[in-house]
């Protein structure tokens, strides 16, 4: 029987096929053999099979990204000031994640597909992150009091998201630019001046 | 795919362009892989031979069909803004114009749909980084009649960027084809930024 533990096991023993052996390669007898739950319960907690496991893994592990953001970044003072710094940091550590690298590098396709049509899910999981950041600011009066924040986060989630993948022009190391696109494109909205 | 000639007036445009317009609808209807340079000359109206005297293979023509959909849809959006009162309904109309170029377009939903790997590369990473920076590039013409050419870029580079996310990418929470949910989505949330930075360097409308 697959106990409580079963599915985080099997999304780390995914991850490390992953690593190991890129994301074609991997197979689900592969994922039970390095998480030790057998194929018939990942066949259940994932019905999807190797598709939906690939998926809930790379969902995981972005988890686990914004988990490790969010302790590195737990003092900031403020929103703005906690987006000022993670904007570099998530950046930098994109660059140096070497599974997300290494799998870019030789299925590209597969990754993309994961961080673009299927990037609600992830959205999803940075705008919750960020709702009570927000709602921390409006009762400091930070932000706007007559503003549905949810959307806010969402739209923040969205635009972060877009910035860290592909910063394009803006230079996220420069932090001036970072306060910049801070303070005027990402909560322009929103902050009370 | 049709045997029926083409109309006269599709008949007269020249013949590359043509063959351009009708891999565009060989592609909105059968994807990319299964167009074969056999169905775009059937749907041009012309023989294999004469196809081949204008394009090396499917590949060039799909590149040249790229090149005059970006160009085409470019247009339509710079245009869009530049006949805008306000700097705001520039924003919204280019927006408005943006997602209804990308929704209703046939061969693109089609990839996205059924060939994402075609089309997705060109969006994330490093292609993407390539794409917002092209795509604000362009557009940042729509916006010279308010903003300097520094503050235009930026915000077009914004607009691509919220085009990409929101009309690209499914379960969008707002729709941006639609004109009222867009203006109350940017007033609210995009313009204050976007006239933030730019309002210092900003000109009366010419």
């Amino acid at each position: 029987m697959a106990g409580d533990d079963a599915r985080p096991r099997v999304l780390r023993g995914a991850y490390e096929c992953i690593a190991r052996e890129g994301m074609a390669k991997t197979t689900v007898d592969d994922v039970a053999a390095a998480s030790g739950v057998s194929r018939a319960s990942i066949y259940r907690l994932f019905p999807g099979g190797k598709d939906e496991l690939l998926r809930e893994t790379v969902g995981w592990e972005m988890d686990r990204f914004f988990l490790h953001l969010g302790e590195e970044l737990g003092d900031a003072a403020d929103f703005p000031e906690f987006l000022e710094r993670a904007l570099p940091l998530a950046r930098r550590e994109l660059l140096e994640h070497a599974v997300l690298q290494k799998v870019l590098e030789t299925e590209p396709d597969r990754l993309n597909a994961l961080i673009t049509v299927q990037q609600h899910r992830v959205i999803g999981a940075i705008a919750a992150y960020f709702l009570p950041l927000l709602e921390r600011d409006r009762d400091a009066g930070l932000v706007a009091a007559d503003v549905d924040l949810a959307p806010v986060a969402e739209y923040v989630a969205r635009l972060c998201l877009s910035l860290i993948a592909s910063p394009g022009r803006h230079d996220l190391g420069d932090p001036a630019e970072v306060r910049r696109l801070v303070r005027g494109e990402l909560l322009g909205g929103v902050l009370v001046v | 795919m049709t045997l029926i000639a083409a109309p006269p007036s599709v008949t007269a445009l020249p013949t590359d362009v043509r063959l351009r317009d009708a891999a565009l609808a060989c592609i909105g209807r059968f994807g990319l892989a299964k167009t074969t340079v056999d169905d775009i000359a059937r749907e041009a109206g012309c023989s294999r031979a004469t196809l081949y005297r204008y394009f090396d293979g499917k590949p060039a023509i799909v590149r040249a069909m790229l090149v005059a959909e970006r160009d085409r849809i470019i247009d339509a959006l710079v245009d869009a803004g530049r006949a805008a009162p306000t700097f705001a309904d520039a924003v919204v109309e280019v927006v408005v114009a943006g997602a209804r170029e990308l929704r209703a377009h046939e061969a693109l939903q089609f990839l996205l749909a059924h060939e994402p790997e075609a089309v997705l590369g060109h969006l994330a990473f490093g292609p993407g980084d390539r794409l917002l920076t092209a795509v604000g590039d362009a557009i940042a013409p729509a916006f010279d009649r308010w903003l300097s050419p520094a503050a235009a870029t930026r915000a077009g580079d914004w607009l691509a960027r919220l085009v990409r996310s929101y009309v690209l990418m499914p379960h969008p929470p707002v729709d941006f084809t639609d004109p009222i949910a867009a203006r109350a989505f940017l007033r609210q949330l995009v313009l204050p930024g976007l006239s933030s930075l730019g309002l210092a360097e900003s000109r009366e409308p010419s």
